[in-house]
């Protein structure tokens, strides 16, 4: 209810009425003037009162002024509340009492005119028709006059408002209000001309409502406004109109009120190539290019991707128009935008004529069904009403669709940058780079100075021009890239993208994101220079960029890439990377997975961050870390492969574990069977390599002490997946399930999933509901499954556990840790002679007799209680007496065969042990049947099982044993040569072979002939002190040292390169040739 | 381009190592610890030739460690724009190829390759020119200009292009032009 709106609309008012005065036609218009005349003259007066005010400085005038606008509204107010109560009893009163309010007034008032005038003209207004019959042309002069004559007064009023003036015109808590009533839509004007209508009504009756104004906003659909005192008149005054939803009243905040009225200044500058978008019809939505504009008639042609049906066109044109067709036509789905090709034209026999238009400077044009086309776009005439031209900012997409494939660099290229100077302000900052894309100084280069409302001030690149400073339309100016700037993507559906530009275009350049390294396409306009590097968007609700993401109940995913409102999802199946764009909604949830593990194809435990390599599938070669785990697939990071975001989504089958053990391979044939069993022994070495990484083995390794087997419970803690058990027919045997059959889709240690057969569905059921499986046998097939049950793993475990703990902190730091006591030496040495002696390697023969031997019996036997006998690890911590030192080196030594032969097999078990009694590493381990070592070990056996659970946690053990498999031979290492039937000789290492053969120099300098022996037939010199010594296992296997000292099975070592000190197993150390 | 430059560092070195030989344990850990790794500021340190000063050790409190501020001379190695490099191609993807130059990953993009070379899926992925005289694959030698370079703080990502007078494949990969 500003005071300037007011004297907008005043002087359309006027216009209009004086053409009102000669011809009374537009009855609407005339609603809202009798409404704002109202509103004019109340504003008026209070503008005459304004300067009142300002005349009269006087504050008790001041007082009485407010006294006298409080006035009216006394006798509004008064009125009302008669009225109210009044209304339905005697109507007649009211009548008097306004007839009184209204002597009142005027009395209040005093000399008044405006007032008086006003309700002159009201009359005046409401006779006019009848004047017009008359014609009275004197009557008309006056009435124009009297118009006249007032609107100078009212001008030389607003010359004098200030705005301080302005500002206090502005509504206050004390004009009546403005409120919102929401009416049918499309009714708008219809209501208020209503309620026009019914205040002249009520006024004829004398019982006015109690309204100022009604007011329907053109661009507001479904609303209009009613200025009153108070709700209720308002409610009154709508009471009983159809059109007016009665309930909805709402108060219009004081604040706002001026907005309702304030004419928006708008920029109607539909032009020659503006981008448009249609409003209404078949083309709603979509993207248009002015051709031509008629501003006088209101009317352009646009230009657009065709929308035809050419089939339904050529049948109707071909059969003749049929009647209802225009029904089929909007029944008939819309079709899809083509270009339209004369060729197809003339295939469908559909007659085109070739002419030119003189509306478009003679082109050519064609016609067809009442359309007109050129190069495939159709043109089209359209009024200005039914086009949009505000705000249409087109995307890239849609752009690049505009363009005709087949005229590139056409001139619609050059709409391209034109498209984005769009009205957008804060396009320009200081010091940004622009070219000139239009005008005289096109291509001129230059750094933006200053930007102003719509002029943005540059500063020329060019040395001639340079100091000053040069003006241009935003519009004229275009953000100027070189390839391999730095930006970062500021809006659209990149936003927030950080890359480097390798392509420039006119208006739009392909940026290299940093994240993602794959190409963004991105407009100028939306790009600032910056060194920021960010991924883009990264998070989206709860959700970041790299999570795994519940998608529905079976498929999970990783989100690959965020952007506004979506994410794309790259899914969990292995077989191809498929990626989808989720929205917000349709995540069910997060996943953690920071317990989880699967298994690599070697039954290796693959944890979180462990690092793979996928061997098998689409994505072979591939590697990097597991970033999440789900259900036996893993999603994998690998830098170099570009797409998703560089994740990869594989079956845990289908991978190693970079720095697993490749034992399981090794084995070859074996593998298959003993997959499970060498999957306990390699774990270890798992763990070693990732202790942290698997807080939960820590449960295990003791259980996995317990035997081979019994390592298998360490694998994980009780939700392995079985897949065994997996699309076996099975029977359920109890439950509300009881009787059905199904497949197993899924098995764990306690649920299983079934397909029903009778029923389309899939239910979990505990495993020990199941009966047992019809199809295949379970128990004896499933043998390692059931090994597997935790029953087994808890049975083993839990003795072990306490005493491990112990003995945990000698291992982690064996060689640091100088202050370490005999017993922990005692302890670890076996350990680590366990793995890294070499005499540990597979191929002497007995063991593999004791692998053969041992493994059928552990299958056999494992899991079942006889086994828990042997496992009382309590027992072993006892075991490290003084003495102990070689004696506990047996458990630990017996290493491959650490958990089996242990129970089953003592003999075999004794033999390859304790390299270490003797004092001559690597010496007794050759001689498989050094039986005199037996006696001195056998308390040791129940223990071994214990030993061998524990070795994993000494993390450099488990390294170099898988390591040295059987290669330690270096060159310069004097070795003891024993070759069959042959008396034993000294010689030195001349050269280690890659097939496991060593060529040695027989005798002790190495200056015999040379001879070629296998690693089974040497032995290590043990080096005496102050020996030059090399070290053969262990991580630092072919350094060199100085043997300083010798502490039982310890040797004080001086390192040659770092000159530590470090106390090495005497078996790891290799006598180095004197020179 | 190399700079053979002075740094300075402050090196932790546990008190073990106290003794006879503690400065060249304190030179053989400033080594291990900076020869390979990256500034933004400097590029990538290649080698250290020399040590010009030792300061003195300040004992920290609580750990025991000692810091010695230490002066060394080395060779870094920072790519900058506009620079030219041979490079041996690492990766090649249809979005263009990567390369190395020593340390510094370079990519460059299919924009910025000649646009007669098209990229060849199959067995081994290339660029190639439709008379298959030039063909840029997996370990061939190619000479680039860089264009952009993206310094991270353990970083330098550089992308790099062809297109261009005397640039582009060098040597195929197993030696020969």
């Amino acid at each position: 209810m500003g005071y300037k709106n007011y004297s907008d609309e005043e002087e359309e008012d006027d216009d209009v009425e004086e053409e009102e005065a000669e011809d009374v036609e537009d009855e609407e218009e005339e609603v809202e003037e009798e409404d704002e005349e109202e509103e004019e003259e109340r504003s008026r007066k209070r503008k005459f009162k304004g300067s009142q005010f300002i005349d009269d400085v006087a504050e008790e005038d001041d007082d009485e002024d407010e006294e006298e606008e409080e006035a009216p509204r006394k006798r509004r107010h008064r009125r009302a509340s008669e009225f109210i109560d009044d209304t339905a009893a005697v109507a007649s009163d009211d009548d008097e009492e306004e007839m009184e309010g209204e002597e009142d007034f005027i009395h209040d008032e005093g000399p008044d005119l405006a007032d008086e005038e006003d309700r002159g003209r009201k009359h005046h207004r409401a006779m006019l028709p009848e004047d017009d019959q008359q014609e009275n042309v004197e009557d008309l002069e006056k009435f124009i006059q009297q118009r006249y004559g007032r609107q100078e007064y009212e001008e030389f009023d607003e010359a004098e408002t200030t705005d301080v003036e302005q500002q206090a015109l502005l509504p206050s808590v004390r004009d009546p209000k403005l409120w919102m009533v929401k009416c049918q839509i499309g009714h708008e004007r219809e209501a208020s001309i209503c309620l026009m209508q019914k205040f002249m009504d009520m006024d004829m009756q004398g019982k006015p409502l109690l309204i100022k104004s009604a007011i329907a906003l053109d661009h507001l659909k479904g609303y209009l406004y009613v200025e009153s005192e108070k709700e209720a008149y308002v409610r009154e005054s709508i009471r009983g109109m159809r059109m007016i939803l009665q309930r909805e009243v709402k108060l219009v905040p004081i604040k706002e009120m001026t907005d309702v009225l304030s004419v928006e200044k708008k920029s109607v500058d539909i032009d020659q190539d503006t981008w448009v978008r249609v409003k209404n019809g078949v083309y709603k939505g979509d993207l248009a290019k002015v051709v031509d504009v008629d501003h006088v008639r209101q009317r352009a042609t646009i230009k657009l991707i065709p929308r035809v049906d050419l089939q339904a066109l050529a049948l109707k044109m071909n059969e003749g128009s049929i009647k209802g067709s225009k029904d089929d036509a909007k029944n008939r789905p819309r079709p899809a935008p083509r270009f339209i090709n004369v060729q197809e034209l003339q295939d469908l026999k559909i007659s085109i004529e070739r002419k030119r238009d003189p509306n478009h400077a003679g082109e050519y044009f064609e016609f067809f069904g009442g359309m007109q086309f050129k190069d495939g776009y159709l043109y089209k005439g359209v009024s200005l009403k039914s086009i949009d031209s505000n705000g249409v900012v087109p995307s890239f997409d849609e752009l690049q669709k505009f363009q005709k494939p087949t005229d590139e660099g056409g001139p619609d290229t050059m709409g391209l940058p034109t498209a984005l100077m769009s009205k957008r302000k804060g396009l320009f900052v200081k010091g940004d780079a622009v070219i000139v894309v239009q005008g005289d100084l096109k291509n001129l280069m230059g750094y933006v100075e200053k930007v102003d409302d719509d002029d943005v001030f540059v500063r020329p690149k060019d040395k001639e021009l340079k100091g000053s400073t040069l003006a241009f339309k935003d519009r004229q100016l275009c953000k100027f890239f070189k390839t391999g700037d730095h930006v970062k993507v500021v809006a659209g559906t990149h936003e927030g993208a950080t890359g480097m530009i390798v392509r420039v275009d006119l208006g739009s350049v392909v940026i290299l994101s940093d994240t993602t390294k794959e190409d963004i396409k991105v407009f100028t306009a939306n790009i600032v220079e910056s060194s920021e590097v960010t991924s883009g968007l990264n998070k989206l609700g709860d959700y970041e960029l790299h999570d795994l993401v519940l998608l529905d109940q079976s498929t999970v995913g990783v989100i690959v890439r965020v952007e506004k409102d979506s994410c794309q999802v790259l899914k969990g199946t292995p077989e191809r990377a498929e990626v989808v764009t989720v929205k917000l909604r349709d995540m069910r949830k997060k996943l953690f997975d920071r317990n989880t593990n699967a298994q690599d194809r070697d039954s290796n435990v693959v944890s979180l961050k462990d690092i793979v390599r996928v061997v098998e599938g689409p994505f072979k070669g591939r590697e990097g870390p597991v970033e999440h785990i789900n259900r036996g697939i893993l999603f994998i990071h690998d830098r170099h492969h570009l797409e998703n975001g560089g994740f990869l989504c594989v079956r845990g089958l289908w991978c190693v574990a970079l720095g697993g053990s490749r034992n399981g391979i090794d084995r070859g044939g074996r593998q298959a069977r003993n997959n499970n069993f060498n999957g306990g022994f390699q774990a270890p070495a798992n763990y070693l390599q990732s202790p942290r990484r698997t807080p939960n083995h820590f449960n295990h390794p003791g259980g996995g002490g317990g035997h081979g087997g019994s390592t298998f419970g360490g694998r994980q803690a009780g939700r392995r997946r079985d897949h065994g058990l997996v699309g076996t027919t099975v029977k359920i045997r109890i439950g509300p399930f009881k009787g059905y059959r199904g497949r197993v889709v899924d098995a764990t240690d306690i649920d299983v999933r079934i397909e029903l057969e009778s029923q389309m569905k899939v239910v979990t059921v505990r495993r020990d509901q199941l009966s047992d499986p019809v199809g295949t046998p379970y128990h004896n097939g499933g043998g390692a499954s059931y090994r597997e049950s935790p029953r087994y793993g808890a049975g083993s475990e839990t003795p072990m556990h306490p005493s491990r703990t112990p003995m945990h902190p000698a291992f982690m730091t064996p060689m640091r840790d100088p202050s370490a006591t005999p017993i922990h030496d005692g302890m670890r040495t076996p350990m680590r002679d366990r793995a890294w002696n070499p005499h540990t390697a597979m191929n002497t023969p007995l063991r593999d007799n004791s692998w053969d031997d041992a493994n059928p019996s552990t299958w056999g036997h494992s899991g079942t209680p006889q086994y828990q006998p042997g496992t009382p690890g309590g027992r072993q911590y006892e075991a490290p007496t003084p003495g102990g030192g070689g004696w506990a080196n047996t458990p630990g030594a017996s290493f491959s065969e650490a958990g089996t032969p242990s129970v089953s097999t003592g003999p075999s078990y004794g033999n390859p042990a304790s390299p270490y009694l003797p004092g001559t590493p690597g010496g007794p381990p050759m001689t498989p049947g050094v039986p005199s070592y037996l006696p001195s070990t056998p308390g040791g056996q129940p223990m071994t099982p214990g030993t061998g659970g524990l070795d994993p946690t000494s993390p450099a053990s488990g390294l170099s044993g898988l390591e040295i498999e059987s290669k330690w031979g270096l060159p310069e290492i004097v070795v003891t040569v024993r070759k069959a039937g042959e008396e034993s000789q000294i010689g030195v290492i001349h050269e280690a072979m890659p097939d496991g053969t060593c060529r040695v120099a027989m005798g002790p300098s190495g200056e015999g002939e040379i001879i070629v022996a296998t690693h089974s037939e040497l032995e290590l010199v043990v080096p005496k002190k102050t020996d030059r010594i090399k070290i053969v296992s262990g991580e630092l296997r072919r350094s060199t040292g100085k043997l300083i000292g010798i502490d039982g099975a310890d040797g004080i070592v001086k390192m040659d390169d770092t000159l530590d000190i470090k106390i090495l197993d005497m078996s790891s150390l290799g006598k180095m040739v004197a020179n | 381009m190399f700079f053979h430059i002075y740094l300075e560092r402050n090196m932790q070195l546990h008190p073990r190592h106290f003794g006879p030989h503690l400065r060249d344990k304190l030179i053989s850990k400033l080594i291990q610890d900076v020869e390979g790794t990256c500034s933004g500021r400097h590029g990538f340190v290649v080698a250290v030739t020399a040590v010009e000063t030792i300061g003195q050790g300040l004992i920290r409190d609580g750990t025991g460690y000692v810091t010695f501020p230490m002066k060394y001379q080395c060779v870094v190695f920072r790519p900058f724009k506009g620079e030219i490099l041979e490079s041996v191609v690492t990766m090649v993807n249809k979005m263009g190829f990567f390369a190395e130059a020593g340390p510094v990953q370079i990519f460059v993009s299919n924009h910025l390759i000649p646009d007669d070379m098209v990229f060849q899926s199959g067995d081994v992925p290339s660029y190639e020119t439709s008379d298959g005289s030039v063909r840029i694959q997996k370990d061939s030698e190619v000479r680039l200009k860089i264009v952009g370079t993206r310094v991270d703080a353990t970083e330098i990502f550089c992308i790099g292009t062809i297109k261009d007078d005397f640039l582009g494949l060098i040597g195929n990969p197993g030696g020969g032009a």
